[in-house]
């Protein structure tokens, strides 16, 4: 390699390939520098992208093909970064879908190039970071997380939240509530009173 | 002809000469039709008179209704007319649910009776082959209006018919505004229903009009005038909404002609502005949805502002304000300052300790003031702060009228009572005596009863005081609150008061801050008497005690459930319960509070006797309160004249009769100056139940005038001719609730022109033999058999006889219709996991857009991909966008400059460095999803039921046959205790099993919950949930 190791490490390689790629603008939140790699984008230890655009694969359908050949077995995260640049998407959508799936690649679709900037960056500044974003582990603050719940139930929205909660002071009064009660909380009609009487007092099981 | 005999048979009874009309005219095409009415013609009853026509040797019967609650009342509705047409309950339609074992559903699929059946259940048991085909007689589907190419019905439509071309199919809508709405829809659902014939009864059509017309009722319309505040808040909403308006306008994104203010009072208008945007909606900026929102909520506030009394709409304005401040812009908007000054104005204002006006206030409300007893002390315990409150507590103006109305009447009453006896019988017969309120809500349906039986202002305490003691004892709460001291980030108000406008300088929020310290002065003051007071039971002066309980209502009677369960015992208990408070009948309460409202018990002293007056119930002698003798005289002394009255025909609703108020002491008697009211029966309109059958009344009054309640009113008029019918309406004049009303009717009557001119214009392909040939019948007709491999669209062959297993709660979506229409054999099951199984190695996890941004929030998503990840060689997460919508992922300004956590693609790159074998599908539409489907599995075998049915079910479960989860299980209750903190993956079916609901759940204690949850930690974390005090508004 021809950079530098730290700079390898932190930063995204790009192929010599993506010269001239406007894409290259829009990384702008990680270092990137070119280098002889296969893929178009070394993301990290394993993980890589491919940039296509659709409307290249339009006039090169086998492109794809051949790019995802050359990469081997050397990444465990292959993705094709497809940049949805063309209107009438659904059938090269559907080629390119069909072979990233059948040769282990992850297809992710952006609409712009920021949008595939963005990926790239992304991808690069997670590299190690834990999962817990998306685990559902969300705001710990009291009212988000009454939120959160209450709103599991259909049409019930942040305001009927506020009022419940101002109208019997806590969670547990607000489950045990009977339908009388729900009904004189304003702004909840009789439809979110059934539903929400429903949810708590039927049964977790309707079988007997 | 053949529908001869019957039809002589259900005229015996009443029935309306348009019904007959419109079943003749159906019954003349085998094929089925499309019959379109205006709403409040009774649609029920139609159906029901349709039902009694059927008979068993035409084959089976299905009325294919999803379980929403519009479709639930409206089946309650037809058992109800059902039920007075005939007495032979063997051939009553009854349910087939999931719950029924394959074998039997068969048995009853065969039967040639007529059945209810959700689409959802009916689509798998004919992909099942539970369905014999042939068997059918046809289909009665009741919600024309919410359907599409590809729901469900569509779905199933076409797989009968394919088997059995002879059935019929009947679809109904009484929505005409709601089949206008989108292209042509009218046609395409005929189409995709392979019906012909389109029947359209608009209530302007000659022969409903001429009939509902002939033999008019009495109206009398009562336009009640605004108080000035009302009118101010009005006019400060509608200058808010065209504010809102004028900004939507300026995004240039939506069709300037729809956005006016008349549309915006409507419901509908929703839908135009987001059929507009819709397209486009992930690429709108913040502000454009913010903005959509917020007309929503403005037109809730028109609404609410005639509907519910001063101290709610403050209440609800308070709440508002908490829950929306930082992200509408409506509340910036020059105009809402209006709304929150003068809608606190209706209900308390500030003046200087020494009585003087404040300046700052602006114009006083000089003549409003209605000073009580309690403001004296107010006024010395807020010295402090120089500013004390005063309460304005200003009533609904109809609240007067109403009275008024309800005197007027019973005056009438008495006075032909006194003409003689033979007068009396005459009336009798005629009516029976009880006046029909109608009201929106059932809230609204409550307070008045208490308005009519009590005091007005008594009830506006009440309110008042509820409003109080919330913002104090959630005050007094707060320092428990283990959670509060994080304090939560955007939600800081909860602590302060919300700045109204950004406007407001140091100097308003000192004042701010002293009108808050007078409003908790004289909360506390409020509480402190509500304790004294509650010693002193006996005490007169107490009737505004409102207790400790801000939750617990004065009376205890559930009205919900009566007027839910038809079950006509339940009256006793309910009259009784209103008397029973004595400590001498504690289990005739506990009856009585099935509904959970044990806490009335404590009322003693506070409770009304004058509800006592309608029971029949000679228990009301063990009533030991010293007015005990009074109320028994007044109520023997009524009763006869209430049971002549009162024919029992009432079973199941809520009753508040109240009739000659009694003449005990206290100041119940100065208040009402013992003027006589009728018998007086409240009803919600909201709970769409065939009241004006059920109670036959003779006078109603529509306090808030609805237009299908009107049209409802008109039926019952034409079916009962010689019936005297006294029509009431209240109108609030010059109001948008008269604005809206008149819309709903021009904005009907136009639906029906537009599908008038669509009608005419309308090409439905039919074959030789007069079949409809249905959507795609410009190619090719149907598929013969479900096993077919020819394609319905016929665009593509599919060479191979391709299936897929699909997940029983898929068939909520349109994709399994869509993907059988594309030629696949679809196979149901109840999946653990994944949605589709398209082989032995794909597993697709389908998510919509909207479905995605949600699940990656709870983190559903990622515990699916865990699971498939586990269990399949290619695990696959299907991204499908909608046609109609646009095809992209956010607008360009939400992708801003930097990587945030919460953008979603920053979400999707943290899904797919964790999931490395996870294969993403883009899809554009259900078609295109199909189209995918079909390329993936072409080399790749099909999959296998009996294997995919068991992957990922915990062990100990076993496999129930058949099992249909998502009809055996409460999901909205599931997912709601999924979400609650110290609940996991591991624990929940364990808590599920240890404890029958929510309710139940929210009363364990701390112990119980360990063993259940197999941890004190995980215990605690819930149990502190529950219990944590919800922070104060203050």
């Amino acid at each position: 390699l021809s950079v530098s190791s730290s700079v390898s490490r932190n930063a995204i390689l790009v192929s010599n390939r993506q010269k001239g790629n406007p894409l290259l603008k829009h990384i702008r939140n990680v270092r990137w520098a070119f280098a002889d790699v296969v893929p178009d984008y070394l993301l990290g230890q394993s993980s890589c992208a491919l940039y296509l655009s659709l409307r290249y694969h339009l006039l090169h359908p086998d492109y794809l093909y051949y790019r995802i050949r050359e990469l081997q077995k050397n990444f465990k995260l292959r993705v094709i970064l497809c940049h949805v640049d063309v209107e009438d998407v659904v059938k090269p959508l559907l080629e390119v879908t069909k072979t990233a799936l059948l040769h282990d690649c992850t297809l992710l679709c952006a609409w712009s190039l920021e949008e595939c900037g963005r990926y790239l960056e992304t991808i690069k500044v997670y590299e190690n970071k834990p999962a817990d974003l998306i685990q559902g582990h969300m705001d710990t603050d009291y009212l988000s997380r009454l939120t959160h719940v209450l709103t599991s139930v259909r049409h019930v929205n942040k305001t009927d939240v506020v009022t419940l909660g101002t109208t019997f002071g806590s969670l547990s009064h607000i489950m045990d509530a009977s339908m009388e009660d729900l009904a004189r909380c304003p702004g909840i009609g009789e439809r979110k009173v059934r539903r929400l009487y429903d949810t708590f007092h039927e049964p977790f099981k309707r079988v007997v | 002809a053949l529908a001869k005999s019957p039809l002589k048979e259900l005229q015996s009874n009443p029935m309306v000469q348009f019904h007959e009309h419109i079943i003749t005219e159906l019954l003349e095409d085998s094929n089925g039709g499309l019959v379109i009415i205006s709403s409040g013609l009774n649609l029920a009853k139609l159906v029901s008179s349709l039902l009694f026509l059927h008979s068993p040797s035409q084959g089976t019967l299905l009325l294919v209704s999803p379980s929403s609650h519009s479709q639930l009342s409206l089946k309650s509705q037809i058992l109800f007319y059902l039920n007075r047409h005939q007495s032979d309950p063997l051939t009553f339609p009854s349910e087939i649910s999931a719950d029924l074992p394959a074998h039997h559903r068969l048995s009853l699929y065969s039967s040639g009776s007529s059945f209810f059946v959700t689409p959802r259940i009916l689509i798998v048991d004919l992909l099942t082959h539970k369905l014999p085909t042939s068997n059918i007689a046809g289909l009665i589907i009741l919600n024309a209006h919410s359907l599409s190419e590809t729901s469900t019905e569509a779905f199933i439509v076409r797989i009968i018919r394919s088997h059995n071309r002879n059935a019929y199919v009947r679809v109904f809508s009484d929505k005409p505004h709601a089949m206008v709405s989108g292209f042509a829809k009218a046609e395409r659902i005929m189409k995709c229903l392979y019906v012909r014939r389109l029947h359209l009864w608009p209530r302007f059509q000659v022969n409903v009009s001429e009939e509902l017309e002939r033999n008019p009722p009495d109206v009398v319309d009562i336009r009640v005038p605004m108080t000035k505040y009302m009118v101010g808040i009005q006019k400060a909403i509608i200058e808010v909404m065209d504010a809102c308006l004028k900004e939507m306008r300026k995004t240039n994104k939506v069709d300037v002609e729809d956005l006016t203010v008349e549309n915006g009072l409507f419901k509908s208008f929703d839908e135009i502005v987001r059929r507009q945007l819709d397209p486009i909606w992930h690429t709108l900026g913040k502000r454009t949805k913010q903005l959509v929102s917020d007309l929503k909520t403005l037109r809730k506030l028109l609404d609410y502002l005639v509907r519910y009394d001063a101290v709610t709409f403050l209440k609800y304005l308070d709440t508002l304000r908490v829950s929306e401040s930082f992200r509408s812009v409506w509340i910036f908007a020059e105009s809402s300052y209006k709304i929150f000054e003068y809608a606190k104005k209706r209900v308390y204002r500030f003046v200087r300790a020494d009585g003087s006006k404040i300046i700052e206030q602006g114009k006083g409300v000089v003549g409003k003031r209605k000073k009580s007893k309690g403001d004296d002390n107010t006024e010395e315990e807020g010295t402090t702060s120089g500013i004390v409150l005063t309460e304005v507590l200003e009533e609904a103006p109809k609240w007067k009228v109403l009275r008024e109305i309800l005197e007027e009447i019973e005056e009438e009453r008495q006075k032909r009572l006194s003409e003689g006896e033979e007068n009396l019988l005459e009336s009798d017969k005629d009516s029976s005596g009880i006046v029909l309120v109608a009201c929106k809500d059932e809230r609204s349906c409550m307070q008045l009863e208490e308005c009519i039986m009590n005091n007005p202002q008594m009830v506006l305490r009440e309110e008042w005081e509820n409003y109080l003691l919330n913002k104090i004892q959630l005050r007094d709460m707060k320092p428990h609150n283990k959670k509060k001291h994080k304090d939560p980030k955007g939600f800081g108000v909860l602590d302060g008061v919300v700045p109204i406008t950004p406007a407001q300088n140091a100097e308003a929020s000192s004042f701010n801050k002293q009108e808050r310290n007078a409003l908790l002065a004289a909360a506390s003051e409020i509480r402190n008497r509500a304790k004294n007071d509650s010693a002193v039971v006996e005490d007169q002066q107490n009737d505004m005690d409102s207790t400790e309980q801000a939750t617990g209502k004065r009376k205890g009677r559930s009205r919900k459930g009566a007027s839910k369960t038809n079950n006509s015992l339940d009256k006793t208990p309910v009259d009784n319960q209103k008397v029973a408070i004595d400590d001498h009948q504690p289990d005739v309460d506990n009856i009585g509070y099935a509904k959970g409202k044990k806490k009335v018990l404590n009322k003693k002293g506070s409770v009304d006797v004058g509800d006592s007056n309608n029971s029949k119930d000679k228990n009301v002698g063990n009533q030991k309160a010293p007015v005990n003798d009074k109320v028994e005289a007044s109520v023997s002394g009524c009763e006869d004249q209430m049971n002549e009255i009162n024919p029992g025909a009432l079973d199941g609703f809520s009753e508040a009769t109240c009739s000659t108020p009694p003449s005990e002491p206290g100041e119940r008697k100065q208040r009402q100056q013992t003027k006589l009211l009728p018998p007086v029966q409240f009803y919600a309109l909201e709970s769409d139940q065939p009241i004006l059958d059920t109670l036959e009344p003779s006078i109603i009054i529509a306090y808030h005038p609805d237009v299908t309640f009107v049209r409802q009113i008109e039926v019952y008029k034409a079916e009962n001719p010689t019936k005297h019918l006294k029509v009431y309406f209240l109108f609030y004049d010059d109001s948008t609730e008269v604005q809206k009303f008149q819309a709903s009717i021009r904005r009907e009557n136009s639906a029906f022109e537009s599908l008038i001119r669509q009608k005419s214009l309308m090409m439905i392909p039919v074959d030789q033999n007069g079949y409809c040939l249905g959507l795609n019948s410009s190619v090719e007709p149907p598929a013969t058999t479900q096993n077919s491999t020819r394609k319905a669209g016929g665009r593509k062959d599919v060479e191979k006889d391709m299936q897929v297993i699909v997940d029983m709660r898929e068939f909520m979506s349109s994709l399994p219709n869509v993907l059988h229409q594309k030629g696949m054999r679809i196979i149901p099951i109840t999946l653990e996991v994944g949605d589709y199984i398209l082989s032995p190695l794909i597993c697709v996890e389908r998510k919509s857009i909207q479905d995605l941004f949600m699940s990656f929030a709870s983190g559903r998503l990622y515990h699916q991909v865990e699971t498939m990840v586990r269990y399949y060689r290619i695990p696959v997460l299907l991204i499908e966008f909608s046609q109609d919508k646009s095809f992209s992922f956010q607008s360009a300004s939400d992708i801003g400059d930097d990587v945030t956590p919460t953008n979603v693609m920053s979400k999707l790159s943290l899904l797919v460095l964790h999931f490395p074998r996870l294969r993403i599908l883009w899809s554009r539409s259900l078609h295109a999803t199909a189209e995918i489907f079909a390329s993936l599995k072409a080399n790749q075998d099909e999959p296998d039921e009996t294997k995919a049915v068991r992957v990922g079910v915990p062990s100990e479960e076993g496999i129930v046959e058949n099992d249909v989860r998502a009809e055996n299980y409460n999901t909205s209750a599931v997912e709601f205790l999924r979400r609650l903190p110290g609940v996991t993956d591991s624990n929940y079916r364990a808590i599920m099993d240890g404890c029958k609901s929510l309710a139940e759940l929210s009363l364990l204690p701390i112990q119980k919950l360990a063993t259940l949850m197999g941890s004190q930690q995980a215990a605690r974390t819930l149990r502190d949930f529950l219990d944590a005090k919800y922070p104060t508004l203050l």
